[in-house]
């Protein structure tokens, strides 16, 4: 199949990993059968894992992997779920993708990954200091357009 | 992105998701989405339309968990 990223495009991909710091999983998940985007979303985390030795990738199906697909709360494909690694141990970070992260959402995966590599999150003091002492479970969804 | 930040803040009570809304149109057609990007806090507590700056998102996800 063709490269999705062009050479161009992996270079400043590379560029940017290069202030990557700890190791980051990504974790694909999809199904075989009736996902429109599973298989170009596959090959682009695969493409993109390949640029740099920090980025881990697994592959999962919805189905044939249920019990890890409830895990990281995964419930529709494509879903990616960004994670840190710490040896063998995965670390949910509880950043997750629903559908093809194309066009802007590209931008912000390539954020992410480097956010999660180097530990930090870039909000303000008081942000942190709230988000840090939720006692409830908080869920956000944010609708997007991969244009 | 903003909220995936403050997730990755506090993993273990944070959870967020970036949904494309042309990929799954009954979760948008649920949460009234008819423009990007919007965001929903807890299942419809809060509803962001629109970017939001790192304070107002916080003002609202506050106010969310009042209700």
């Amino acid at each position: 199949m063709e490269q999705l990223l062009n050479e161009q495009v992996a270079g400043q991909i590379k560029q940017a990993f290069a202030e990557l710091a700890n190791p980051v999983q990504l974790l694909f998940f999809g199904l075989k059968e009736s996902c429109d985007y599973c298989g170009e979303t596959q090959q682009m985390l695969t493409e993109l894992s390949a640029l740099d030795s920090r980025l881990h990738l697994s592959i999962h199906d919805l189905k044939e992997d249920a019990a890890v697909a409830t895990q990281y709360r995964v419930d529709k494909v494509p879903a990616i779920v960004l994670a840190s690694k710490n040896g063998d141990q995965v670390i949910d970070l509880g950043v997750q993708f629903s559908g093809i992260p194309a066009g802007y959402e590209f931008s912000t995966l390539i954020n992410d990954i480097i956010l999660a590599s180097k530990q930090t999150t870039g909000l303000g003091a008081a942000t942190r200091e709230f988000l840090q002492t939720l006692t409830k479970p908080l869920h956000l969804q944010v609708f997007v357009t991969p244009t | 992105m903003l909220a995936h930040q403050m997730a990755m803040e506090n993993p273990s009570m944070i959870r967020a998701e970036a949904v494309d809304a042309m990929e799954f149109p009954e979760l948008s057609d649920q949460f009234s989405v008819q423009g990007v990007p919007q965001t929903v806090i807890d299942s419809g507590k809060g509803i962001v339309v629109g970017a939001a700056g790192e304070a107002q998102m916080l003002a609202e996800i506050k106010r969310a968990l009042q209700n």
